[in-house]
């Protein structure tokens, strides 16, 4: 591997934002999550659960909830009192409709996906049509007075329940009449508060699942107006219900971060009375779970510690293997941190800010494990806020460090950095040619020349670059059959010839930038890449894709390299393909050819061409025990993965010069303590 | 004859008036009434008028005063209703002489000053009849504004905050049994087998003007350090 000096960062100050709402494609392999700032996310459960898009939110937007309808179509309503439709392909947010009710507190589609119910904040429920262009107002169901906090279609789309506070109804969808009215408050001994019903779900059985701010789970038969039965499931509020589709089983999430999960088993063995029964109790979260779904494998949920966790349930599970393990995301799937190599600057992107920091060095050597004592301290440069309500999508610095650019849902923007002694000014470069905002990705060419501009509909602009403060709109590339989707990772050669796009279909495009013509496709694979750079000398292109494959394509040969072919025929090994984080950046040695680093978030890897690869036998994290064996011996058992699991959880990683390394990590403990505030836990002895 | 029938009306009410003065309980029914000269009663029955007279005149003069100040602050509000003189001035110009393009220049800026007062004051009849007048006769050939009626925020707003201030109570309310988090995650390092401190054992926050005085000290010094090396 080599000596490094490493910079360990862990001054990148990010704190993720709550999730607030979770959504389950109803016949697909999406989950669509929304967060506390308005981030809106969607994961493909197919795709090795990537990360597959981001939309930024925005200040004044809160979402409550989002729902799938007609397909693959997203919307999302929240306390603006306005329901949005999600430009999945152009990655931004269309134009809402006013739910004409003041807030919107919750939004459900029907089973057929053609109408969404919503329930606002003065006691109505509204139903809107699904149409091709948007949505269109239906009609107004019975109001009552009492907000409306959560509704659920029955299965067959003839009755609605809308649960409020103290009480919730059911309504005739055909008549528009509340047919029963059921209070949920009487059970409980000195109430000197309201019993709010956070969440509700209508059984195709008749039965109505309540789950309120008592910490119960209720069974009632609404047309009856009985209570079937009641499970104290917590001391603290119930605060969301997913119901699977074969409702026999229902996953319940409380304020203290514990996950429950209830099924209906029959009483006797064999027997045909059966009872609701909590069976799993979880405890993932460390803050409120205000969010859970029930997909047909496992049961998911997110909460205000910005965690999604994914618990697929063994009893779905045929085989035993990597499929049924448990799965926690929080950072997110994409870089959020450039670096500028030769000034030795960071980036770090924030939602509504960028900071640049000038990194420490330090004149002492010292031998492996030791930490040296610096003689000039990290610097915060400086700190840009954005203009606007809205949230950053992308921003990168130049490798020299003296360009550094942004992009919101709505403006572009472009500055030079000065840095002289030890002030550092920003001027904003005047007349960016015009292009339709957002920009989904920036990437500056390795020689500082020209900005490569990610775009909709597979397009990427090139700008020039002009000395002292100025932009020229060069070419724009498109690949030639077209595409809807967005890009969202760019990759330029160092010696500034091609250019490397991925699109939101997952094809990747190669330009040739000195005649702006399309080069070539690379053959297609079936999964997201998560990650790609050019080689600096060789021009091959390395791809990282989200099931963890990892493959060479040389571009001036337009085929896989030799090596590629080796590693698809030999396969990776099992630990490598059964990492839970993809990779979400490759560099290169410049001294070294044969290198290839790469990082995820637990671990960073050198990879070493020139080495044999490891079999399924071979140990993958061989690092340690390769120190202490003799040279000899170390050559037997040296393979072409060297791995270093030290620097943990990794957000960002980059090579500097020959032996220098800035790893970007952000321990999970200093962002916790920023939450709001847990519900207290009482532990014996303490 | 009336000042005697006054003089002989007075006298007789002073006449009876000492005749009513000694109070009925310490009267005894066998005293004679007091002997009073004449003069000196007329002169107490003068002073006595005069004093009422005075005070009657005086409470007169304070209603006078007080209708007066009255009258001016209606006046003086009045006159505030109305546009100052400068515009009604050109404004009757403009009415009088028909639209000509010198007129123009000038009715822009009146027109604005127009526009201006019409929204502060209350519409007064006139007033409003000589904005008709001027607008049917004075239109604007370029408007250098565009009216654009904006998306009511206010109500909103509101309902935003209200909807958010009802989460916030029912979520983080006093019946929530909230921690902070210091105390929530410290419990972890309290029951390992290795007991460590808690994960806020030293609170950074603490003497945070005291450092940064010392930062700014230091700056100084070497700053000064490299003066004087040079």
């Amino acid at each position: 591997m080599g000596e490094f000096q490493v910079h360990r960062v862990r001054f990148f100050g990010l704190v993720p934002a709550g999730v607030r709402c979770i959504a389950y494609q109803p016949r697909g392999t999406r989950l669509a999550l929304a967060r506390t700032d308005g981030t809106v996310e969607v994961y493909n459960f197919a795709a090795n659960y990537f990360q597959e898009k981001v939309i930024p939110g925005h200040e004044a937007r809160s979402v409550e909830s989002l729902c799938w309808a007609a397909g693959a179509r997203l919307f999302g309503a929240g306390l603006g009192g306005d329901i949005t439709e999600y430009d999945l392909a152009g990655l931004s947010v269309g134009r809402g409709v006013d739910g004409g009710g003041g807030p919107v507190w919750s939004m459900v589609a029907n089973g057929t996906g053609t109408q969404l119910a919503i329930g606002c904040e003065d006691g109505s429920v509204k139903i809107f049509q699904v149409v091709a262009e948007g949505i269109q107002f239906e009609r107004n169901l019975d109001r009552r007075k009492g907000r409306v906090l959560c509704l659920s279609w029955h299965p067959s789309d003839t009755h609605i329940v809308a649960g409020s506070i103290d009480f919730f109804r059911v309504i005739d969808v055909a008549s528009g009449q509340t047919v029963q009215r059921i209070m949920v408050n009487h059970h409980v001994e000195k109430a000197k508060r309201e019993c709010v019903v956070w969440a509700i779900a209508l059984l195709s059985s008749g039965t109505a699942v309540s789950a309120d701010s008592f910490g119960r789970v209720q069974f009632w038969d609404w047309q009856q107006g009985t209570l079937a039965e009641s499970c104290a499931v917590s001391t603290s509020a119930v605060l969301s219900l997913a119901v699977s589709e074969k409702e026999d089983s229902i996953v319940v999430g409380t304020s203290t971060g514990a996950t429950l999960q209830l099924q209906l088993l029959p009483v006797r063995l064999g027997g045909l009375e059966k009872q609701w029964v909590r069976t799993k109790v979880f405890q993932f979260h460390s803050h409120d779970v205000r969010a859970v779904a029930h997909s047909p494998t496992a049961l998911i949920s997110g909460g205000l510690d910005a965690q999604l966790v994914i618990r697929p349930l063994m009893e779905k599970m045929q085989k035993k293997n990597y499929d049924a393990v448990l799965r926690k995301f929080i950072f997110p799937h994409r870089r959020l941190v450039s670096c500028a190599r030769k000034a030795r600057l960071l980036l770090f992107q924030f939602s509504q800010y960028l900071e640049l920091w000038r990194l420490g060095s330090t004149e002492e050597t010292g031998k492996d494990g030791e930490v040296l004592p610096l003689c000039r301290m990290p610097e915060h440069l400086l700190q840009l806020k954005s203009k606007g309500p809205e949230h950053i999508y992308c921003s990168s610095v130049s490798p020299c460090g003296t360009w550094l650019g942004y992009s919101t849902a709505s403006r572009f923007q472009l500055y030079r950095v000065h840095c002289d002694g030890d002030g550092v000014s920003l001027s904003k470069v005047p007349k960016v040619p015009k292009l339709l905002p957002p920009a989904y990705q920036l990437q500056f060419s390795a020689g500082s020349d020209s900005l490569f501009v990610a775009s909709a509909r597979g397009s990427v602009h090139v700008f020039q670059l002009l000395e002292p403060g100025g932009c020229k709109h060069l070419h724009t590339l498109r690949p030639p059959s077209g595409c809807s989707e967005a890009v969202y990772l760019l990759a330029p050669s160092a010696d500034g010839r091609w250019l490397a796009a991925v699109s939101g279909d997952w094809a990747i495009h190669i330009y040739n930038l000195k005649c702006f013509k399309h080069h070539c496709v690379v053959p297609r694979y079936d999964c997201a890449v998560s990650a790609l750079a050019i080689h600096p000398t060789t021009n091959n292109l390395v791809i990282a894709y989200s099931d963890q494959q990892l493959s060479e394509f040389s571009i001036p040969e337009k085929q896989y390299t030799g090596w590629s072919r080796a590693v698809q025929s030999r396969g990776l090994h099992r630990l490598w393909l059964e990492r839970d984080s993809p990779i979400t950046h490759i560099t290169f040695n410049p001294k070294n050819a044969s290198h290839i680093l790469l990082h995820d978030t637990f671990l960073l890897c050198v990879l070493d061409k020139s080495l044999p690869l490891p079999d399924d036998g071979a140990i993958l994290m061989n690092q340690s025990t390769l120190k202490q064996l003799p040279e000899t011996a170390r050559k037997r058992q040296l393979h072409a993965f060297k791995i270093c699991k030290k620097f943990q959880p990794l957000l960002f990683m980059d090579l500097l010069d020959k032996n220098c390394l800035v790893v970007v990590e952000r321990p999970i403990m200093d962002f916790k303590t920023q939450l709001p505030q847990p519900v207290q836990q009482k532990k014996f002895g303490t | 004859m009336v000042r005697r029938r006054k003089a002989k009306a007075a006298a007789a009410g002073q006449r009876r008036a000492p005749a009513a003065l000694p109070s009925p309980a310490s009267s005894s029914e066998d005293e004679a009434p007091e002997e009073v000269a004449f003069g000196v009663a007329r002169e107490a029955a003068a002073a006595e008028r005069k004093l009422v007279g005075e005070a009657a005149r005086r409470h007169r003069e304070l209603l006078k005063e007080k209708r007066r100040r009255h009258q001016e602050l209606f006046a003086e509000q009045k006159k505030r209703r109305l546009l100052p003189e400068a515009v009604l001035q050109e404004l009757q110009e403009l009415q009088d002489v028909s639209t000509g393009p010198a007129e123009q220049a000038a009715a822009d800026d009146p027109g604005e000053e127009l526009e201006a007062g019409a929204v502060q004051l209350e519409q007064g009849q006139a007033k409003v009849q000589k904005k008709k007048g001027k607008r049917s006769k004075g239109a604007r050939t370029k408007g250098n504004y565009v009216a654009v009626c904006l998306k009511d925020h206010s109500v909103t707003g509101l309902h935003q905050q209200l909807a958010k201030d009802f989460l916030n109570a029912q979520l983080y309310g006093p019946h929530t049994n909230r921690v902070q988090a210091n105390e929530f995650f410290s419990l972890a390092n309290k029951r390992a087998s290795v007991k460590k401190a808690a994960v806020q054992f030293v609170d950074k926050s603490w003497g945070q003007d005291k450092k940064e005085k010392a930062a700014r000290f230091k700056k100084r010094w070497l700053a000064s350090q490299i003066k004087n090396g040079l």
